[in-house]
């Protein structure tokens, strides 16, 4: 009873701000309805008994997946007054559409039949309840599907050079880099040399550049002197 | 009708994924949004898998659901980078401005 | 025994970690040892996968027999080709940074996940780590305006098809108990009658399949990203991925779903007769090289999936001939593409090959070997792949596919033709000299293309037992 309670509200709550993330006419505004979303995905995940699933999708997705879109939303100087409304114009033709999809889809499965021998097919049966959600999930990935985990480690690996290579800037041409090898080595900075003792500037090569000429006193102009030599006050 | 049971999973379940494709296909305005319509379609799919997991109690679709989550996440970081590339050579996101490539 | 049996993709991956250590490390560019040792990493792969054992792996997600051993190696040898067309692009492009040959790597192995996977999360695995390399290779221009849209609509466009089927593989699971594909066929098998749902997840799946392969009706977005992605980038796009979506195809049509092949035949055949048009109708028009090539593969597509839609085993192996002569073939035309540069500038438009018959008389001879080869002319390789699957539509009774396929032949030879016409009866200046890694792949496609009615039998040997591991 309290559970149906709690998927109903639960369910409202993920359809409605579903809708809000599709609608919004401020970015900003979908992002946070798309975090109130996977929230709310989340609690129906634990209804449905996949703890350990609505645990990541708290720390991945709202953690992580949905900051990524803010930051990214924030970073880019979008001119938000400028958004057209083009979401109205092909609205209603867009909710027929959808409608009819979605009894499609209704249709599908208000019919919805298993496969006859479907429980014998399984290949992971749930285990009791002595064992939690999270160690079974664990006993799987590790065992069975590793070969499948590590295809996904690197598809992440993928995504991350991928990331790197598209938008990484290397010399930005207002940045300076630091380099202390270089700094600490003073190499080209610093020339030994063993002159011959008593031996005048001009015999080592060294010639000593003229000094520049001292500035001459500014001429001042005869009336500027009278005006301010002057007894004017 | 207050026990909850499969039928309840996949009506949310084809809701969001109604809303995903509607939000990919109607959206004139902005690339971003694009790109969380796509996570509410790979939500919708992993509500289904939850469902079917449950009703037939086998951890596969758990398992399934885990590995959609991870690569989600990749895809979420590729698919941003595009647009941040995007907007530096364009200066804009608007969906309508994709066209350029014409035949 | 487990991972003795993928050590393939084990060697490919280590390659793959091995390099990305030496890009990183180094002070200095590395660029062109990457390219060179992902290329030995390529060929030492598909020597492993000659010598693989056949059986399963991984609690039955890994299987390997004579239908993933043809597959891969025509997979490895495409993205072997299209490194080699690509690294003298790059370097005068300024794209040579060492991840371009880590992300082909990368897709590699995921295709070949793919052409090995016989469970939908594997195959959904294998899809995504070869989609998300293809994302960034095709923004991988980042400068260019064009390259980044080509991304982006790659990108959106891609996910949808992805979320398409994930959404059709959770409706499978949830019918069969499992997502293993033997099980899936044995729940098919042992349910009376056509569930409604089923039929559902596999459309969805096979329109998302469709999607990666560009068939008609989600084609729509081959000639934009061909067009605005780098050209030898567009070059690995027609090639090797395709050859590892029919792969998916083929054993996702013909395993598990092998008893419902009334249900997916109809789709396919809609599909092919779809593609074989709009490859033929819409090239006519075009001015851009690339495009032209987006809507001659499309068609390329359409003649492939008529093998697959005739649903007989005749027609699967017309399938893989098809798909080994396509990617050989279309990495040779493309390598012409990718050489045409004038003035250290990349040219696109067909009148730009205008006077190459007088300027470059061997490019312009082996860009009409695989024009003619692309049109079905006999006796070049390109005759031999059309032959087998309409030979194939003919014997099972699809007169149809059979007319539409010659009709759509004789159409798009006219596009070819004017291919040719351009490089030898219009007059125009010379291009810029082509480079050697180029020389080398024309020539070697070029006699593949000339010479395979000599030496048609290890292809028909190999592809016939590739047909009898999936089939039988």
């Amino acid at each position: 009873m309290i559970a149906a309670l709690a998927f109903y509200v639960f369910a409202a709550i993920l359809i409605a701000s579903a809708v809000m993330v599709v609608t919004s006419r401020n970015p900003v505004h979908s992002v946070l309805f798309l975090i109130l979303a996977f929230f709310n995905a989340a609690a129906l995940f634990l209804i449905a008994g996949a703890e350990f699933l609505a645990m990541i999708l708290v720390i991945v997705y709202v953690g992580a997946v949905a900051v990524l879109f803010l930051f990214i939303v924030m970073m880019l100087d979008i001119d938000f007054s400028r958004m057209r409304e083009g979401l109205q114009r092909y609205a209603p033709i867009g909710a027929v559409i959808g409608g009819i999809l979605f009894l499609e889809l209704l249709f599908v499965f208000g019919s919805w039949q298993f496969a006859p021998d479907a429980a014998t097919l399984r290949l992971n049966a749930t285990p009791g309840p002595e064992v939690t959600n999270t160690e079974a999930l664990g006993q799987l990935i590790y065992t069975d599907y590793i070969y499948l985990f590590q295809v996904a480690g690197l598809i992440l690996l993928v995504a991350m050079i991928g990331a790197i290579v598209l938008t990484l800037r290397d010399k930005p041409a207002n940045s300076k880099r630091q380099d202390i090898g270089v700094q600490v080595a003073r190499a080209e900075a610093v020339k030994l040399a063993n002159p011959p003792s008593r031996a005048g500037l001009g015999q080592l090569g060294i010639i000593r550049r003229p000094l520049p000429e001292a500035p001459k006193p500014k001429a001042v102009g005869h009336d500027h002197h009278d005006h301010h030599g002057g007894g004017h006050h | 009708m207050l026990t909850i049971g499969l039928g309840h999973y996949l009506t949310v379940s084809a809701i969001l994924f109604v809303l995903g494709v509607l939000g990919i296909f109607l959206n004139r305005k902005n690339v971003i949004v694009i790109l969380m319509s796509i996570e509410l379609l790979l939500l919708s799919v992993n509500l289904n898998m939850v469902a079917f997991s449950a009703a037939l109690q086998d951890l596969t679709g758990q398992v399934f659901a885990l590995f959609i989550l991870t690569v989600a996440a990749a895809e979420a970081a590729i698919g941003l980078a595009i647009v941040v590339i995007y907007f530096r050579n364009r200066g804009s996101i608007e969906v309508e401005d994709i066209s350029t490539l014409k035949g | 025994m487990n991972w003795t049996l993928v050590l393939p993709e084990l060697v490919l991956a280590l390659a793959g970690l091995a390099a990305l250590v030496a890009g990183v490390l180094p002070k200095r560019d590395t660029s062109f040892a990457i390219n060179m040792g992902v290329f030995g990493a390529m060929l030492l792969a598909a020597v492993l996968v000659m010598a693989q054992p056949e059986g399963t792996a991984f609690a039955g997600q890994y299987v390997s027999d004579a239908f993933t051993r043809f597959m891969k190696l025509l997979v490895l040898a495409g993205a072997a080709l299209g490194l080699l067309v690509a690294m003298d692009w790059n370097v005068k492009e300024g794209l040579a940074k060492f991840e371009f040959p880590l992300l082909l790597l990368f897709s590699s192995l995921g295709m070949m996940v793919m052409v090995s996977a016989n469970d939908l999360i594997a195959l959904y695995l294998g899809l995504e780590l070869l989609s998300l390399s293809l994302y960034v290779i095709a923004a991988f221009n980042r400068d260019s305006e064009r390259s980044a849209e080509a991304g982006l609509k790659y990108f959106i466009l891609g996910s949808l098809a992805s979320g398409l089927l994930l959404y059709g593989a959770s409706l499978i699971y949830g019918f069969a108990g499992s997502t293993n594909f033997d099980r899936i066929a044995d729940a098919v098998s042992a349910t009376e009658g056509v569930p409604f749902g089923l039929v559902v997840g596999l459309v969805f799946v096979l329109a998302a399949l469709a999607f990666k392969v560009s068939a008609v009706p989600f084609h729509m977005w081959t000639p934009d990203v061909y067009e605005g992605a780098p050209t030898p980038v567009t070059a690995f796009f027609a090639s090797a991925p395709k050859v590892a979506a029919i792969a998916l195809l083929t054993r996702v049509a013909a395993g598990p779903f092998g008893e419902l092949v009334e249900q997916w035949q109809q789709v396919l055949i809609l599909a092919s007769l779809g593609s074989m048009i709009l490859g033929a109708l819409a090239a006519i028009g075009q001015k851009n090289i690339k495009r032209l090539m987006a809507y001659s593969s499309i068609g390329h597509i359409g003649y492939a999936l008529m093998g697959l839609a005739v649903g007989s085993d005749l027609g699967i192996r017309g399938l893989l001939l098809y798909m080994a002569i396509y990617l050989f073939t279309n990495v040779g035309a493309f390598a012409v593409l990718v050489a045409m540069r004038r003035n250290g500038r990349a040219l696109e438009g067909i009148d730009d090959l205008a006077g190459l018959g007088r300027t470059d008389p061997a490019m312009a001879l082996a860009m009409t070997v695989f024009m003619l080869s692309m049109a079905g002319i006999p006796p070049l390789a390109g005759f031999f792949g059309k032959l087998y699957v309409f030979l194939a539509a003919v014997y099972g009774g699809y007169w149809t596919l059979a007319v539409v396929g010659v009709l759509t032949s004789a159409v798009s030879a006219y596009y070819y033709l004017r291919v040719i016409k351009v490089m030898y009866f219009d007059a125009g200046e010379a291009l810029d000299a082509r480079p050697t890694s180029l020389s080398v792949v024309l020539a070697g496609t070029g006699l593949f293309t000339v010479f395979f009615f000599a030496f048609p039998a290890p292809f028909l040997a190999a592809a016939q037992a590739a047909v009898a591991a999936l089939v039988g």
